[in-house]
């Protein structure tokens, strides 16, 4: 007997739930949950009592969060890619998807699943890096220290955190081995797409607005109070810093074409 | 009523411009039906299974189950199968209760049958004392009945095992056997893809030959029983003459079906098995009964001669 297009929906997404579940698991049986959740309270802290100790603290609350919110990317990039590096490449190269891809779903809803299964967990990381900021702030500065830009950096963050897995998740799709997709990712935000960014800012000296890594650069520009020279495309030739809305417009872009890209291949991969 | 399970017509399936895996492919196989699907490595055994489990897509030509085609509506199509592809990787993380509670809820099935087709299916392939442990420490053979375990989880009424015994222990070979038997019982659709003769003939009702991408015969096993009397022949040459009460001696052996004499020390006797173990078996047995042997010699031929001379005799090798 045929469904109706209603119960297919609900049948899909009841299978994308699944996969959510089990990739869930996943993560936390190999350790992937502790270390990064440890990274995630481990780091802010560590920016909390080595001053208490050794140093003293910033003057202000937004000098402390630019300081502490500098690390950040670095945690998205590295639970990123431990949690999106071998989401869809696993299954073809541990030959797991022989049992899987033989079952009565649709390939797109697990790998769907997959990709909510990776970035569910890297969101966790980041929320829980910015409480523990936050609370470090309110501890120093008290409650007036807790900033809008503190919140827009938050959002900046979460939103660059869907376009970096996104892009380790098109990786995985693409590539045969779970140790490529996890590097290439890694080394791409960490390294190959700021070089890049480098290049054309101080040799070219052109603005390069619709890198991913540059638009990150807004999780700390936020809390800089003078406008940036030349922000956005067509601006000013030198140091260039990211326009606020073209920088969210671009993660929001890349987030979207990566991710439809990865679901669409790795739809069309098959176990041969 | 069309009372066909599983069919495929005109598959085809290439790989690249050169390689023709699986070439103009057509049959059906009838509920309850045991086939086996027998061939060489190589001769697009797992391409043609691979194609019916919805792994890969057909380059041309249709597979369809209960009459759903596999790879345009793979939701319905595979909904009452169970399938063994290859050897799969086992997700080493988990334990057997995870592995078999996830699929149990892919397949649609509640806690308290899930629960309870663990228990039964964890008995079934043995590893009972093993459904909390990680399967990272699990042996192939371990992994590979746990496949097996899945496969059946969901009591399917389609069976559609690629190489079932690969890579098991004779003990779980046996159990293999005994399983598919017991599925024949209850009118279970079985397709199984083997290399091994003596695996399908004993388990099969009828078997698709396939030799380079194409069917080249569909027969019963009694077929394969003719072709395994080849296999269970055995050239043996005695130290000393035998006489016609020696010959009647041999003849009474359990093991021995037939005994044929060449020459006055050399006989070509017929095993009632085909396997290595019986050969060593009726060996032992002759020697027993105080006769020495000086030399033996196993009847050399395989599954690829018999599909050269096959091919030869319809004029297609």
């Amino acid at each position: 007997m045929m469904k109706t297009v209603k119960e297919d929906i609900k049948e899909d997404l009841k299978n994308t739930c699944l996969t959510v579940s089990f990739e869930l698991k996943k993560h936390f049986r190999m350790k992937r949950m502790i270390i990064s959740f440890g990274l995630a309270i481990g780091l802010p802290l560590i920016f909390y009592i080595v001053p208490r100790i050794w140093a003293s603290f910033p003057d202000t609350a937004e000098g402390f969060a630019t300081l502490n919110l500098s690390f950040v990317n670095l945690l998205i990039i590295i639970s990123g890619s431990l949690f999106a590096g071998d989401a869809v490449v696993g299954e073809f190269e541990e030959k797991t998807g022989l049992l899987l891809f033989s079952t009565p779903q649709r390939h797109s809803t697990i790998f769907i699943g997959k990709y909510i299964g990776a970035l569910l967990p890297t969101l966790a990381v980041v929320s829980i890096y910015y409480l523990t900021t936050s609370l470090e702030i309110v501890g120093i500065y008290g409650t007036g220290g807790l900033s809008i830009e503190l919140f827009q950096s938050f959002i900046i963050s979460l939103v660059y955190t869907t376009s970096a897995v996104s892009l380790i998740f098109f990786f995985s799709s693409i590539l045969k081995r779970k140790i490529t997709s996890t590097l290439l990712g890694f080394f791409s935000l960490i390294m190959i797409l700021p070089i890049i960014e480098s290049v054309l800012q101080f040799l070219v000296e052109v603005e390069p607005w619709y890198i991913l890594t540059y638009s990150a650069g807004l999780i700390t520009d936020v809390f800089v109070s003078v406008p940036p020279i030349g922000g956005g495309p067509g601006g000013q030739v030198g140091q260039f810093s990211p326009d606020f809305y073209m920088g969210l417009t671009i993660m929001v872009l890349h987030t979207l074409v990566l991710f439809f890209l990865s679901v669409f291949i790795a739809n069309r991969r098959r176990m041969e | 009523m069309d009372d066909c399970i599983i069919r495929t017509e005109n598959l085809v399936k290439k790989f690249g411009d050169n390689i023709i895996a699986v070439d103009d492919v057509s049959f059906d196989i009838d509920k309850g039906e045991v086939v086996g699907y027998l061939g060489p490595n190589g001769a697009g055994k797992t391409t043609t299974i691979k194609i019916l489990t919805n792994l890969i897509e057909p380059t041309s030509g249709t597979a369809c189950i209960n009459g759903i085609d596999v790879n345009k509506y793979p939701k319905e199509a595979l909904k009452d199968v169970g399938s063994l592809i290859g050897v799969p990787g086992v997700y080493g993380y988990l334990t057997p209760q995870e592995v078999l509670t996830y699929f149990g809820k892919v397949y649609r099935m509640s806690q308290r049958e899930i629960d309870q087709r663990i228990e039964e299916v964890l008995e079934m392939v043995n590893l009972s004392d093993w459904r909390h442990s990680k399967i990272e420490s699990f042996s192939t053979g371990m992994e590979r009945r746990l496949a097996i375990g899945k496969s059946i989880f969901h009591e399917p009424s389609i069976l559609i095992l690629d190489e079932p015994v690969l890579g098991l222990d004779p003990e779980g070979i046996r159990e293999m056997r005994e399983l598919i038997k017991s599925f024949q019982k209850k009118e279970v659709t079985v397709f199984l893809s083997s290399h091994l003769l003596d695996e399908v003939s004993k388990v099969c009702d009828s078997v698709i030959f396939l030799y380079d991408g194409k069917v080249v015969e569909r027969d019963s096993v009694e077929m394969i029983d003719q072709m395994m009397k080849q296999f269970r022949l055995i050239e043996v040459e005695f130290l000393n003459d035998l006489s016609e009460d020696d010959l009647r001696r041999l003849d009474e052996l359990s093991i021995i079906e037939d005994i044929e004499k060449i020459n006055r020390r050399k006989f070509r006797i017929t095993k009632e098995e085909g396997d290595p173990a019986s050969t060593a078996h009726m060996l032992r047995s002759v020697i027993e009964e105080g006769y020495d042997i000086i030399s033996y010699s196993p009847k050399k031929s395989d599954l690829e001669d018999f599909y050269v001379s096959l091919m030869g005799e319809r004029g297609g090798a």
